[in-house]
């Protein structure tokens, strides 16, 4: 079987006129070329589903635009279900979904069944089977209650569960995501990516993801391409990385008094404020609970939080090892 | 092609129903429409009744009428030049490029939509106004070639001010081709008195501008219904819808072409 996307040596260059000081210096601008993705190559089966990462600047969303069709490489070849993305760009538009996290493609003032109404004329789509897939993603995402809410007046979490319905409507068979979760709550979170994985292992969909949540990739993605500066650092399976650079949790403890101070293997106390205890904990020595309720038992606990390492800071350690080896 | 245009009038519906449902700003915009043709009239009926010897001679007809007509037209246009600014300089173009349907047609259908509602409430409005004045309003034929041309006529001013919202691919601001636009509308297009007062060299030459096929050439309707003229109107109004279509197509592609090279603007 073709993979789903196929990418040879795609590269993207940009180049911005960058204004010079002085009066003549401005008529002869300086031209800087910045290299966003610089020949990469990968091939993504039908039915993975894989996430892209990296930090901010990284090339994913120049990777994922190319793939959409919406941007011009500089040079390479991809082919996305069969067809040249940035040649075929409408051709391509009936055959996948996209979601942009911090973008709506939804019209605000009216409700989510007029705007789910409009995209069946802009995909074409039959009446019947439009109708029997609305129903089915309605049914399974709990939209019965906001089909006919004006989109503006949505919670985010909401929003974005019918911005999804509305890039499935159309049945893609490719299901570009960028940033699905970025500002929702953790129960709106676990919502999305419960659906997204079902949906896609129950349709055969193959999914490509970009985030900067690491629960994102690790709970929807069986393969994770890592870029840096443009280029693939990394690219194997979701197991093998999260064994490797997933298993840290941060955890802050406020407290009135005096600081958290716990003697548990894993656990390294990090730079903390005057009431603030910032602990990395290694969830493979120690689970996070253990870590809560050692605390708890110490007393003077106020406040906990608990996060995934920045980002940066998975990337990082991914580079440094990848290239220590 | 078919499927295009289906996609396009269901977009002109959600342009009628986002209408609908900003009806507190419909009713704030009628509120003002009212405003504005108590000053107009008030500052016609006195030149009209007051005129002064070696002054230009006025039109045939009531001015105030020709002044119900253009600010009908010009209230109930879109600011379809914002959006397209927008969404080109936000990104928030991307998720349209992602669709099978252009986006130049899907938008301008479904501002057209909105116009027309707009027009719709603002013509009531001019009625009542007309009624609770006591003014004799226009001739039977005149409603039917407004109904005709102020539809045209709008057309003819949201292409105008797509074609200033399309230079956002290339101006970091279209406030000065918006500026730019709505002087010609008030200088060649007649907004408060018709071009017909002008020079004769001046007034063929708006006649044949955009700006006079917005809004000159269902203005005089008012103030002389003509078969005729309807029909002039109607070519002059179809001719500039025709070529702004194509000048927005243009546009559109160059500046596709650069955002897909460059990711942006």
């Amino acid at each position: 079987m073709s993979p789903a996307i196929s990418v040879k040596n795609l590269s993207k260059a940009y180049r911005y006129a960058r204004r010079r000081g002085g009066f003549f210096e401005a008529f002869s601008p300086e031209h800087v070329t910045i290299e966003a993705v610089a020949g990469v190559d990968f091939e993504i089966g039908v039915g993975e589903r894989v996430a892209i990462i990296g930090p901010n600047g990284a090339g994913k969303s120049t990777t994922l635009k190319m793939l959409s069709g919406i941007l011009e490489p500089s040079a390479g070849e991809a082919s996305v279900l069969g067809l040249t993305p940035w040649k075929q760009r409408k051709a391509l538009a009936y055959k996948i979904g996209v979601v942009f996290g911090q973008r709506s493609q939804l019209w605000g003032e009216l409700p989510a069944r007029e705007s789910f109404n409009l995209l069946r004329h802009i995909y074409d789509q039959e009446a019947g089977p439009f109708a029997r897939r609305l129903g089915d993603l309605t049914e399974r995402f709990g939209l019965a209650d906001l089909l006919d809410q004006p989109v503006h007046r949505m919670s985010l979490g909401q929003r974005m569960r019918c911005e999804i319905t509305a890039s499935l409507l159309h049945g893609p068979s490719l299901l570009f995501l960028d940033e699905p979760t970025i500002g929702l709550d953790v129960t709106a979170k676990a919502a999305i990516r419960d659906f997204i994985r079902e949906h896609a292992r129950d349709h055969g969909q193959t999914v490509l993801l970009t985030s900067h949540d690491t629960r994102d990739i690790e709970l929807v993605c069986d393969r994770v391409i890592v870029v840096n500066q443009g280029r693939i650092v990394v690219d194997q399976p979701t197991d093998q990385l999260r064994r490797r650079f997933l298993g840290r949790k941060i955890i802050t403890f406020q407290s009135a008094g005096h600081g958290v101070s716990l003697d548990l293997p894993g656990v390294t106390r990090r730079p903390s404020e005057a009431h603030a205890t910032i602990l990395e904990v290694d969830t493979r020595l120690t689970r996070v609970e253990q870590v809560i309720a050692a605390a708890l038992a110490d007393g003077g606990i106020e406040d906990v939080t608990i996060e995934d390492p920045p980002m940066e800071e998975v990337i990082a350690d991914i580079y440094a090892s990848t290239h220590a080896t | 092609m078919r499927r295009d245009l289906t996609a396009a009038v269901v977009a002109l519906r959600i342009g009628v129903s986002q209408g609908l449902s900003g009806w507190t700003v419909l009713a704030g915009r009628c509120l003002f429409y009212l405003l504005i043709m108590t000053v107009l009239s008030a500052l016609w009926d006195k030149v009209a009744a007051e005129r002064v010897a070696g002054a230009i001679p006025l039109p045939a007809g009531d001015l105030v009428l020709y002044v119900l007509v253009t600010e009908w037209i010009t209230l109930a246009l879109p600011a379809v030049h914002l959006r397209f600014e927008d969404d080109i300089r936000s990104g928030g173009l991307e998720p349209h490029l992602l669709r099978p349907k252009a986006y130049l047609l899907q938008s301008l259908a479904q501002s057209l939509g909105g116009t027309l509602v707009r027009l719709a409430a603002l013509g009531v409005t001019a009625l009542a106004w007309l009624a609770a004045t006591g003014r004799p309003g226009l001739e039977a034929a005149a409603y039917l070639y407004l109904a005709v041309l102020g539809v045209l006529a709008v057309t003819v001013g949201m292409l105008l001010y797509a074609v200033a919202g399309l230079c956002a691919f290339w101006a970091r601001r279209i406030l000065p081709f918006q500026l730019v636009i709505q002087k010609l509308m008030f200088l060649l297009g007649g907004l408060f008195a018709p071009i017909s007062l002008y020079p004769d060299w001046l007034r063929k030459f708006g006649e044949a501008t955009p700006f006079a096929a917005h809004l000159y050439w269902a203005g005089v309707q008012a103030l002389q219904p003509s078969g005729t003229l309807f029909l002039r109107a109607v070519a002059w109004q179809g001719l500039w819808i025709l070529l702004l279509s194509l000048l927005c197509v243009a546009l559109w592609r160059a500046g596709l072409a650069k955002v897909l090279r460059e990711g942006g603007v």
